[in-house]
């Protein structure tokens, strides 16, 4: 072997990198970005130490306590989230707790000793019950979902009609929500991903409707004349923004799920379709067409009745702008535009900055993963997962028919 | 725009007479400015012409050309490009509409809109419900009653019958 590889692979191996494997790991070694398992940029430990939250997985009693231990510690080192320390070092937070035949029991502590949360998850599988620990350990420290339980939502017509499907973030645990006669479309799903809501074509006018995933039950959000579409959950999920048409228009309105009622929050007289929340849940950014193409608009939500907002054109030096999404962090919008007279995904900073094409070459309707570093689209039916910052992507699934526009969990 | 006699107050110095003429010259030429700042008089211009939106009525009643074969009043109204404006051709058929429709005061339509496959889906809902509200617009404007039109975009979930799927098909109950 070459005695500069051999030095190489013993440095990884002393140092060893921020990321390893599980449910991230695999992601982030489809598409190419997790250091050591397929190129991307590596962040040395001393750095690492120094600039993350530093945590600690202390050993897990039980039957499959050592296997449970080693697992969640490969989980959290994919997530990217944290530094995850040796027993000696000194740390932020510590894990701990124990683990019978794949049921596992853990406690998150803080620096001082100090218990913040301790969950029994009784999955059936080790696995399962480990990502939804890890999710919550990082969702507890960073205030962000993890990957390892979010759900992408989407449309295909595998089966003759257009119908919505749900899977993982790795594509898998596909699952068929829908059997609607005529089909249904344009999906949202819940930010703790528990309702969808969605456009039936079941009566033979587009209606919004929600459905619990888990309860099953499911009800009519706008049972209202002309066309109802393009349900998007707003931040904390209480509220649904809807493009609606009964007032002789279609324009952009915003439903509270606790009262019923809406309200209209644009003013396009035009064709509006596509909104989406800014995360503080105070701005939506939709697609309007005022009859010269559509073009992204961005309108304030008032926050209390008779309140007087702004409704302003944002641009993105594109002519063509549709299917607008805000990044989980508020500082990016994807939507989709035209390039050579194909479909193409691209991403601007908000307010300003230069607007960045992510793909080209038919891909369309761009949806942020829950932290923000990657985003799912579709491009010639099939279904991508796009790591933003290295620009390696992947598709996750492949003879689904044709997939279109997909929804990760907010 | 600029002025070329002066608006400022008198000098120090300037007679009675002076600051008289000042404040003529003043009022002049403020009136000047509002006259030439101002496109058009709006007291002596006649009022624009208001374009009234009508709102939907109940669906209750309506069948959807996705649960039967409905006829359609004329042939489908094409939409070469993107946009939403109707033509002197849709104007025609529109026309057509209604002298066919002469003996049957209160005609119950439904107005769909289709968008072609290749648009991204949720714009191609916006933009063929918009199209649809346009026709119906129109054909409100013509003399048929509003209660009686219902449309719905279709998007480009669904594709009607002929050759081209920019479309809007008016189809009778």
């Amino acid at each position: 072997m070459n005695p500069r590889l051999l030095l190489l692979l013993l440095t990884f191996a002393a140092t060893g990198v921020r990321a390893e494997g599980g449910f991230l790991g695999t992601l982030k070694s489809w598409v190419g970005g997790i250091p050591g398992l397929g190129g991307g940029k590596q962040v040395p430990v001393e750095a690492a130490k120094k600039t993350m939250t530093r945590i600690r997985v202390a050993p897990f009693t039980g039957g499959t306590g050592t296997s449970a231990q080693a697992a969640l510690r490969k989980e959290l080192l994919a997530s990217r989230e944290f530094f995850v320390a040796g027993p000696e070092e000194k740390v932020d937070f510590t894990l701990e707790g124990f683990s019978v035949g794949g049921r596992v029991t853990g406690k998150l502590r803080d620096a001082r000793g100090k218990e913040l949360f301790q969950r029994t998850y009784a999955a059936p599988g080790l696995d399962e019950n480990l990502k939804a620990f890890a999710d919550d350990v990082i969702f507890t420290i960073t205030g962000r979902p993890g990957l390892a339980t979010s759900r992408i939502v989407f449309v295909s017509d595998r089966s003759g009609r257009r119908q919505i499907y749900v899977c993982n973030a790795e594509g898998g645990e596909v699952s068929q929500v829908t059997h609607d006669r005529h089909g249904a479309v344009s999906p949202s799903l819940s930010p703790d991903s528990s309702l969808v809501a969605f456009t039936t074509y079941r009566s033979g006018f587009p209606v919004v409707s929600l459905l619990d995933l888990h309860a099953g039950w499911e009800r009519g959000i706008t049972d209202t004349s002309g066309t109802s579409f393009g349900a998007a959950f707003s931040p904390d999920g209480s509220h649904l923004a809807v493009v609606m048409s009964f007032i002789g228009n279609p324009e952009i309105f915003v439903s509270d799920l606790n009262t019923n009622t809406a309200s209209c929050v644009s003013d396009s007289i035009g064709a509006p379709s596509s909104p989406s929340w800014h995360p503080d849940g105070r701005q939506i950014v939709f697609s309007n067409d005022d009859g010269r193409g559509p073009k992204l608009q961005i309108v304030e939500v008032p926050q209390k009745e008779g309140q007087s907002t702004r409704l302003f054109h944002w641009r993105t030096g594109y002519h063509f702008c549709t299917d607008p999404e805000w990044s989980p962090d508020g500082r990016h919008i994807a939507f989709t535009t035209r390039k050579n007279g194909e479909w193409a995904v691209a991403i601007k900073p908000y307010p300003n900055g230069g607007a960045k094409l992510l793909q080209s070459g038919g891909a369309q309707h761009p949806s942020w993963s829950p932290n923000g570093h990657f985003l799912t689209y579709v491009q010639h039916g099939g279904l991508f997962v796009h790591d933003v910052s290295s620009g390696s992507r992947r598709q996750l699934l492949k003879g689904f028919g044709r997939i279109s526009e997909p929804r990760w969990m907010r | 725009m600029t002025l070329s006699t002066p608006i400022l107050g008198t000098k120090p110095g300037c007679s009675i007479l002076d600051a008289r003429s000042s404040i003529q010259h003043l009022a002049s030429s403020i009136l000047l400015l509002v006259l030439s700042s101002c496109a058009s008089i709006p007291f002596l211009a006649p009022p624009a012409k208001e374009t009234v939106v009508y709102a939907l009525g109940p669906r209750e009643g309506y069948t959807s050309p996705l649960n039967t074969n409905l006829k359609p009043a004329c042939p489908a109204l094409e939409f070469g490009s993107e946009g939403f404006r109707l033509d002197a051709s849709h104007e025609h058929a529109l026309r057509k509409v209604i002298s066919t429709l002469g003996s049957n005061k209160k005609p119950r339509l439904v107005i769909a809109g289709y968008a072609p496959p290749e648009l991204p889906q949720d714009h191609a809902r916006a933009l063929s419900e918009r199209r649809a509200q346009a026709v119906r617009q129109r054909l409100i404007e013509l003399g048929l009653d509003s209660a009686n039109l219902q449309t719905i975009g279709f998007g480009n979930d669904f594709s009607p019958s002929g050759p081209s799927s920019g479309v809007v098909v008016i189809y009778q109950q």
